[in-house]
């Protein structure tokens, strides 16, 4: 390890209603991997925002090769050496690799654009990297592993100093994830300073050198990797009190029947033979991390993508048996009783130009017409009526949807599903984006709907919503199911310890 | 090597070419008068001013957006700079530069209604259309000097006579300016920043605005090129109609858009070739020539161009599907 | 303003369609004004209502298209193909008027299915399908009528002469009446029954739609299936107004109908639609066309002036959605 590079101290953030980073400390040193944790929402992403200029700290300094900064966009804070490798790749699929490293700042030859150079030099850095692309490959043709490795040769060819890798190993394969730690290791070596953010222990462990961890927007503190355990990370990330009571025990009755049987489901690479059961008035939560596939998971039972294979079964409500069934789109789902309550709610929940009313009976058409026109007394009458079990906070059934906040937003969508009388509500996210007081009101709201006899799948990436809700906890990482704990035997760390890929 | 075998034999342009020569084929074992030397001379005539608007609309295509101002505009500029030589006494060549001009000046018009004040292409184009299309019935119908009168020199830009009346002989000279020019443009769309950031802004603009390019500035400057060849256009559509009539020149696009499709530009954008465009447009060429050779009037065009349009887009759409599948 | 706004009687007309009245008032009494006896008020008003028949149907079409965030500009072309048809069919095969009216209904029935189901289930992008159709309705009127036009009977005509009635009988206004009903019946349709009701939303958020089990792309497709049937009765009143259709036109109307239908405050983006506006722009754009004839301008002013005017109109919606979000 080198000498420090860059110094982030007490940096402050706030965003109307959020303190997203309180005082927080981080530092680089040339020649070290230092990996940034935290759960979700912990602030790490933003922390980042702030370092490359997307956002402007409050207050709190920024010193960077031994002099105060702030960079003002990202273009500022990659010609001073600090570049960012996204996530979600930025890349123009329909321009060849070498394009797309130098795009925006293309070398000329008279008024043509020197491909030549461009290939020659991007060849040169992918020597330096150890990686073989082709450069004249066209983007769209790479596998996301080789465009992430793109996206590295880009960082690199910025005259980048210190490189911030954002959950890189999200969308990787095993060999790609290798792969990837090789470039890592050499890029080390040559004495890059570099920010690892991932959820990942074991990754963690394999691939750097100290660790900081954040918490709640706060800085937790910053340990030397090898002279850490794995339970000393997770302490510190979940360290938190816990004031809402867990759950203690399951809700559910023991001879509850089985309402939902999912066997062998597979669609795409998020979603590798899941099976699970989910029993009457059970709220069944999906934990693990972001990525881990619990959404593919859903949409792929909802009919909202397609699957490969896979068995679904469910409870037929007049003989009570379960019966296998073909769900090929949303409306054979909807079809069995199930209502799929999206995380993104502006756009897959509701229709935000709309009406409470139209949003409240948007899958129940059929019952609100008499004939072929609009019942719209009736309608308004059923929209009104969950206006007033939901305390749904809205001046009338006539307001759109759109003036709601988040959390009358969502008790709209379920008081969509509940119109449709679907015994089984698939929550994603429910509390996300939804302040403190209407998140209490949900979590009421899910727990009356149980004891009512619905059937609940909640996934939650917030522990604390899945040790209070849940009755029984699915853990997820990577497609595949790798844990299934009752409520009466889940701690925080073990949850944890299943989601970072300890299958059991 | 056999990669690159493959990679002909699957290219869009190298298809579209068998398919010119079964076309040709075809029409010529039905029918002996497609085969004379006139036939070709006055299909390649009538192609030149399509080529251009083709060549133009190009670049918009490959943005994902859409030009349908180009066949009105091709005839309002006509006839406004007709109208300047026969009325106001201005030579030809200032004629000429006057299309130029009027192209690129609606072009940067739709530029900026598109790249700017973010009006969808084809609302914004079909408002130029209507302009544009009213601006030329504004004209009469005004006939640029023949080939004989004083001024008729710039028929010679595309077609060289030499003698005169029945015996005169002529070639197409046009043809090798128009592959000059196809070849100067898939220069430009493949070595040129303009060219590259066209692509860019095609198939992922954000990507391209977050590169830091000024993607306002090529969006504009798309459709002005794409104006300018439409004012090349109507230079050429000037020389082979010999009374350019006001208020027509709509449907023309359709010709010139259809064979950028069938030259394999990626429907939602991101993707083309001038030389696509180039073999494209010699399909709805040797349609419009030779149906009517084999028994079909000349308005069987227009249906089948519209199809040919339509199985063109959906050949893409199915060969992106397959894409996103595998 | 503000107040004017949370006035009652305002809220439940709506304050946009209050000012379109207002404008479209004005509009005529500038008229007067300037052109005085060029612009005889009798006169102008008929020769205004002509207008607005055939427009009116085909803007109350295209409403439907843009309300599911498509496009429609095939629909000029496609009337002129149905009117031009079926009354080849009556002129020269002796196919009854009343089987020749049904035809054109048809023809357009059949453009909408064909559209519909290339941009709903095939999904080419609506821009293409309309450019594509526009170009096939015009090959298959020439084709048909091998180029010819097409007259339909005059009023005088002993036997078919009844169905100008449609327009007018007896100085009455029959299409006046007929136009309204059908607006009115649109409106129904959009805002009070089920179709419509997935028609608006789909059009604002297609995957919140489908995601609550709703068969979208069927409901996409009606759109563009009730726009073709009201393109084939528009094409009834445009041959019982001007009589003679000929073959290779009717680009122009397309920028008119949905220049009606975006002046009414129908939104581009989709989602929004305003029968009430699209019936009160068509008034604005068809004595918009009379003012500018009785100036003696002509049909090249009257687009250079739509054209002006739809991109205002879209502009202006375009801005305000940005300003929302």
């Amino acid at each position: 390890m080198g000498d420090v590079i860059l110094t982030m101290k007490d940096i402050d953030k706030s965003f109307p209603g959020v303190h997203a980073l309180d005082h927080v400390n981080f530092e680089v040193r040339r020649g070290e991997v230092h990996a940034l944790m935290g759960e979700n929402g912990a602030g790490k992403s933003t922390l980042m925002k702030v370092l490359t200029g997307i956002y402007q700290k409050d207050s709190g300094s920024i010193t960077y090769k031994g002099q105060e900064v702030a960079f003002h966009n990202t273009r500022e804070a990659q010609d001073n050496g600090i570049v960012i490798v996204h996530q979600e790749l930025n890349m123009v699929g329909d321009l060849t690799v070498a394009q797309n490293i130098f795009i925006g700042r293309e070398p000329k030859k008279g008024i043509r654009v020197d491909d030549k150079k461009m290939i020659e030099d991007s060849k040169k850095l992918f020597q330096d990297l150890n990686i073989e692309i082709d450069p004249r490959e066209k983007m769209s043709n790479l596998t996301v592993g080789k465009q992430q490795m793109c996206e590295i040769a880009k960082a690199i060819s910025h005259k980048a100093e210190v490189i911030i890798f954002d959950e890189p190993s999200a969308a990787l394969t095993e060999k790609e994830i290798a792969d990837l730690f090789v470039i890592i290791r050499d890029l080390r070596e040559k004495n890059y300073g570099i920010v690892y953010i991932s959820h990942r222990m074991d990754e963690i462990k394999m691939i750097t050198d100290r660790v900081t961890v954040m918490r709640d927007g706060g800085y937790v503190g910053t340990l030397i990797t090898k002279d850490s355990t794995k339970e000393d990370i997770i302490n510190m990330m979940v360290g938190r009190v816990i004031y809402e009571d867990p759950k203690d025990h399951s809700m559910v009755a023991p001879d509850a029947p089985v309402v939902l049987k999912v066997e062998h489901l597979n669609a795409g690479k998020m979603v590798q033979d899941v099976s699970f059961e989910l029993r009457k008035g059970e709220i069944l939560g999906f934990s693990g991390l972001m990525g881990a596939g619990r959404t593919e998971t859903a949409r792929a039972l909802f009919g909202a993508d397609p699957k490969q294979s896979g068995k679904i079964s469910i409870m037929d409500k007049q003989s009570g048996q379960l019966k296998e069934v073909t769900i090929n789109s949303p409306q054979d789902a909807v079809k069995y009783g199930i209502g799929y309550l999206s995380e993104d709610r502006r756009r897959y929940g509701v229709v935000v130009q709309k009406s409470v009313n139209e949003n409240t009976t948007l899958a129940t058409m059929e019952e609100f017409t008499n004939g072929i026109f609009i019942n719209k007394a009736k309608e308004k009458q059923v929209s009104e009526k969950y206006i007033k079990e939901l305390a749904t906070k809205t001046p009338s059934g006539d307001q759109l949807v759109v003036n709601l906040s988040g959390g009358n937003q969502q008790k709209v969508v379920i008081a969509k599903w509940l119109t449709r009388d679907s015994d089984i509500l698939i929550f994603d996210e429910p509390t996300r984006g939804i302040d403190v007081g209407a998140k209490n009101e949900i979590y009421k709201l899910m727990s009356k709907l149980a004891a009512e006899g619905k059937s609940i799948i909640m996934i939650s990436s917030e522990m604390t919503e899945i040790l209070r809700m849940s009755d029984r906890i699915i853990i997820m990482c990577e497609g595949k199911v790798t844990g299934n704990i009752d409520i009466s035997e889940a701690t925080q760390e073990r949850i944890m310890d299943k989601a970072t890929r300890n299958i059991d | 090597m056999t990669k690159k075998k493959k990679s002909i034999i699957s290219d869009q342009r190298f298809i579209v070419l068998l398919v010119i020569i079964a076309l040709t084929a075809v029409f010529s074992i039905m029918s002996k008068e497609f085969r004379q030397y006139t036939t070709l001379l006055s299909m390649l005539d009538f192609s030149y001013y399509d080529l251009l608007m083709a060549i133009g609309v190009t670049f918009p295509l490959i943005t994902g957006g859409v030009d349908l101002s180009i066949g009105t505009g091709m005839v309002c500029y006509a006839l406004i700079a007709g109208t300047m030589v026969r009325s106001h006494g201005w030579p030809v060549a200032a004629a000429m530069v006057l299309c130029l001009v009027l192209g690129l000046v609606i072009g940067a018009l739709n530029g900026v209604l598109i790249g700017i004040m973010n009006l969808p292409p084809f609302l914004a184009t079909l408002c130029t259309c209507m302009i544009t299309r009213g601006a030329g019935s504004l004209c009469s119908a005004t006939p640029w000097p023949g080939l004989t009168q004083d001024g008729g020199w710039f028929h010679s830009i595309f077609k060289i006579t030499v003698g005169t009346g029945r015996s005169a002989s002529r070639y197409p000279i046009g043809f090798l300016w128009m592959v000059l020019l196809v070849l100067l443009m898939e220069f430009v769309l493949n070595h040129t920043k303009f060219g590259r950031y066209t692509i860019a802004i095609g198939s992922n603009k954000e990507a391209a605005a977050l590169s830091g390019i000024n993607v306002k500035f090529y969006h504009v400057m798309v459709y002005v090129v794409c104006g300018l060849f439409v004012g090349l256009a109507a230079i050429a559509y000037a020389a082979v109609t010999p009374t350019v009539q006001p208020g027509t020149g709509a449907g023309l696009e359709m010709d010139a858009i259809g064979g950028v499709f069938v030259g394999g530009v990626a429907a939602t954008g991101g993707y083309g070739s001038v030389i696509g465009t180039f073999v494209g447009i010699f399909v709805i060429m040797l349609l419009k020539t030779g149906l009517p050779y084999v028994g079909l009037q000349a308005n069987w065009q227009q249906i089948i161009t519209g199809l040919v349009l339509i199985v063109a887009v959906l050949i893409d759409i199915i060969k992106e599907k397959k894409k996103a599948a595998m | 303003m503000e107040k004017l706004k949370q006035n009652p009687i305002v809220k439940k007309l709506g304050l946009n369609r209050i000012l379109l009245v207002c404008i479209l008032i004005l509009m005529f009494v500038v008229f007067k004004v300037v052109l005085g006896s060029k612009f005889p008020v009798g006169d102008s008003i008929k020769s205004t209502l002509n207008y607005v028949y055939f427009l009116g149907f085909l803007s109350l079409g295209v409403t439907f298209v843009i309300a599911t965030g498509g496009i429609d500009f095939s629909i000029g072309p496609v009337m002129f193909c149905c009117a031009l048809v079926s009354g080849y069919c009556m002129t020269s095969y002796k196919v009854p008027c009343v089987a020749a009216m049904v035809i054109c209904v048809l023809i357009g029935l059949a453009f909408g299915i064909f559209n519909g189901w290339l941009v709903s289930y095939l999904s080419v992008p609506p821009f293409i399908v309309s450019m594509a159709s526009m170009n096939i309705a015009k090959g298959i009127a020439s084709v048909f009528t091998k180029t010819q036009s097409v007259s339909w009977p005059l009023a005088s005509d002993p036997t078919n002469g009844w169905f100008r009635n449609i327009v007018s009988y007896k100085g009455f206004p029959v299409g006046l009446v007929i136009f309204l009903v059908m607006a009115v019946i649109c409106g129904i349709v959009l805002y009070n029954t089920k179709p419509g009701r997935y028609i608006l939303c789909l059009g604002s958020n297609t995957e919140a739609v489908r995601l609550s089990g709703v068969d979208t792309k069927k409901w996409n497709m009606l759109a563009y299936i009730i726009c073709g049937f009201l393109v084939g009765i528009a094409a009834l009143f445009f041959v019982a107004t001007y009589t003679t259709v000929q073959p290779g036109y009717g680009d122009q109307y397309n920028n008119e109908a949905i220049a009606g239908c975006v002046m009414g405050g129908t939104s581009m983006v989709g989602g929004l639609a305003s029968i009430g506006g699209t019936v009160i722009g068509v008034f604005i754009i068809s004595l918009l066309q009379q003012g500018i004839m009785a100036f003696g301008l002509g049909k090249g002013q009257q687009m250079i002036i739509t054209g002006i005017i739809v991109i205002v109109a879209v502009y202006a919606d375009v801005s305000a959605r940005r300003r929302k979000n």
